[in-house]
């Protein structure tokens, strides 16, 4: 059983958007480790809460509409459980609860980002994007390496 | 407004992968729903863009369009190519293509009844709508949220097992299948088949436990008469995969059998309302908008006489028994939809236990040798038809889609009225008018990406008129 979840997800159709589609895939096509599990999706889903419950560690991918295009962040995630119209798709927070609730477990979770610059129908990633990606790859390995030695600390 | 948003749909593509769906309701002098309609104003345009593509790629391409139900296009594409080829496919390559649909018909079920549907029939139709959500479910009866995911979970991960991967795999292919299924994996699909059977029992126990709560919606969810559409085996039993198309009347009576889908337009007819995107198919003999019909699970346990497994077959039974004539209430799709879940895991575990199940031969090659093919399968929401013509190098030169959406066009259009009529008063729309105005939407289950054949997220606007077109009330929401 993996111990580490990485959920990269967007739609790799709407050019930013699609940065952690994209991530996700490249991590999963070198990934070569049984202790980590990779799974690509265009959003995250409610069925999604059990490979959740089932992690000790939970990595998110994604791009946000909110902030300054370019902009890198890496938070610690807590389960909320903030009223949902609609359930096709869920925050990773949502989500996090949602394994809670279910499963009785909520593994530690992050959610790496970078500030999206350009949504449009298209496959590649705007230069504000591409230009912080390395820094996402890095600090994503470093969580990974983190997590499968046992020490997650604070990022 | 109306106009200007119609013309950034039609100008704009930012529009276009936005896209929306929208209800007006009109009111007459006495403030009651006097006419309804459902404009579905999202751009329809596969069809044009697969123009000059090789035909090899429509089953990849043709899945694009829904991220819900990718499985049925690409099934329903590749017998399109397979006609193109002329080909008969191998028999485990047609085996292994029927699970892959019933997959997929039992994730889309499953997030329609649970995801979607269920708040309502646990909660009430009048609950405080953010708590109708999967989430209220959960804080109320903890097991069906539960099985709902689980459900979900167990088709998507059949869907991958046989795929590759969850959305738009493209392992379906002209002339079979390009993979066969390991040992490892048809395995781990069986294992899984005694729990989620349990579900689907228990699932359909419950809901037959509490649809005597909703005799008033029952009364006026879509409940008229119209005729039934849907494709049946040779025996008149249930199939998503191939057979003759079956029509029955709202008396339950069959009115045309074993038409060859291949000859659909000789029966059905497409009218296009210059209000929406979505046309208006109806059955040619009977006219417009006489030859109204439904299709989906509702239509297709109309249109059957049996399932041909034991516990759906109970089931069917017991549903024929709703009615004398053929189940008309379209608050009946939940229940048609619960059935056809069960059906699915009975059919699956006796195809996968089938001993050709694991041959390797999976996959008929040949050149185009006909200038025209059609496909048509059953979808979860209902028929699907994919018809193509290609050119002497096999490029794509004209392509039509009918999609189940489209097909119940009509039929949603005069539920939405009737329910209206019913349930909405005044000038205001509470919440309980409008989650009643939706949930007969819900019913349909209709898939806007796929009935236009268009991208992106469809936001829900339902607007309230005055007999002077003034706008009374609108509101927006999310899809």
């Amino acid at each position: 059983m993996a111990r580490v979840l990485v959920l990269g997800y967007g739609n790799p159709l709407l050019c930013d958007d699609g940065l952690g589609w994209q991530v996700a895939v490249q991590l999963f096509r070198a990934n070569a480790s049984p202790d980590v599990e990779v799974l690509p999706c265009h959003q995250l889903t409610p069925e999604l809460a059990e490979p959740v419950s089932r992690a000790e560690v939970v990595l998110f991918v994604d791009c946000r509409r909110d902030g300054n295009p370019g902009e890198f962040y890496c938070e610690e995630l807590c389960p909320e459980s903030a009223p949902v119209a609609f359930t096709h798709h869920l925050s990773p927070t949502a989500l996090l609860d949602l394994s809670s609730e279910l499963y009785g477990a909520c593994p530690k979770a992050y959610l790496v980002s970078i500030c999206g610059e350009s949504f449009e129908t298209g496959e590649a990633l705007s230069p504000a994007v591409e230009r912080r990606l390395p820094e996402l790859k890095a600090r994503l390995h470093h969580l990974i390496t983190d997590a499968l030695a046992g020490s997650m600390a604070a990022h | 407004m109306e106009e200007a948003t119609r013309k950034t749909i039609v100008i704009d593509p930012v529009t276009r992968i936005e896209g929306h769906a929208k209800i007006t309701l009109h009111l007459n002098e006495d403030g009651r729903v006097e006419d309804a309609r459902f404009h579905v104003t999202q751009f329809r345009g596969f069809e044009k863009f697969c123009e000059g593509r090789p035909f090899s790629e429509m089953p990849a391409l043709m899945a694009r369009i829904c991220g819900i139900c990718p499985v049925s296009h690409l099934i329903a594409s590749a017998k399109a190519c397979d006609a193109l080829l002329a080909v008969r496919i191998p028999p485990t390559a047609d085996k292994l293509r029927r699970i892959f649909g019933l997959a997929q018909v039992v994730q889309s079920h499953a997030l329609s009844f649970f995801y979607l549907s269920s708040p309502d029939l646990l909660l009430g139709m009048d609950a405080d709508p953010a708590k109708t959500s999967l989430f209220g479910v959960l804080a109320e009866k903890q097991e069906l949220a539960r099985d709902g995911i689980r459900l979900r979970q167990f088709g998507q991960q059949i869907i991958e097992r046989l795929g590759g991967k969850r959305i738009h795999p493209a392992w379906v292919v002209p002339g079979g299948v390009s993979e066969p299924l390991s040992q490892l994996n048809r395995d781990a699909i069986l294992a899984g088949i005694p729990e989620v059977l349990k579900i689907a029992e228990r699932t359909l126990e419950w809901f037959k436990s509490v649809v005597e709560r909703f005799r008033e919606e029952v009364a006026t969810f879509g409940n008229f008469p119209t005729l039934f559409l849907g494709i049946v085996k040779k025996d008149g039993g249930l199939t998503f995969y191939d057979g003759g198309i079956r029509i029955v009347n709202a008396a339950g009576d069959v009115v045309a059998n074993g038409l060859d889908p291949a000859d659909y337009q000789q029966y059905i007819g497409e009218k296009v309302e210059s209000w929406t995107y979505l046309k208006s198919p109806y059955y040619m003999p009977t006219g417009y908008p006489e030859g109204i019909y439904r299709v989906g699970p509702l239509a297709r346990m109309n249109v059957a006489d049996r399932c041909g497994t034991p516990r759906a077959d109970q089931e069917l039974a017991e549903f024929h028994e709703l009615q004398r004539t053929a189940v008309l209430s379209s608050f009946h799709y939940h229940h048609a939809r619960l059935i056809e879940i069960l059906y699915c895991v009975e059919r699956m575990e006796q195809l996968l236990n089938d001993p050709e199940i694991l041959s390797k031969h999976v996959r008929a090659f040949a050149r185009p040798n006909s200038p025209e093919g059609v496909g048509c399968c059953e979808a979860p929401r209902g028929t699907l038809f994919h018809h193509y013509k290609i050119d002497e190098q096999g490029l794509i030169r004209w392509a039509n889609l009918i999609i189940a959406t489209g097909h119940n066009n009509m039929a949603m259009n005069r539920g939405i009225l009737q329910v209206a009529k019913h349930f909405v008063r005044g000038e205001r729309l509470t919440p309980g008018m409008l989650n009643r105005v939706e949930a007969l939407i819900r019913a349909y289950d209709p898939c806007l990406s796929c009935s236009t054949h268009a991208w992106g997220e469809m936001p829900l606007v339902v607007e309230l008129h005055s007999p002077s077109g003034e706008i009374l009330d609108e509101v927006r929401r999310p899809c």
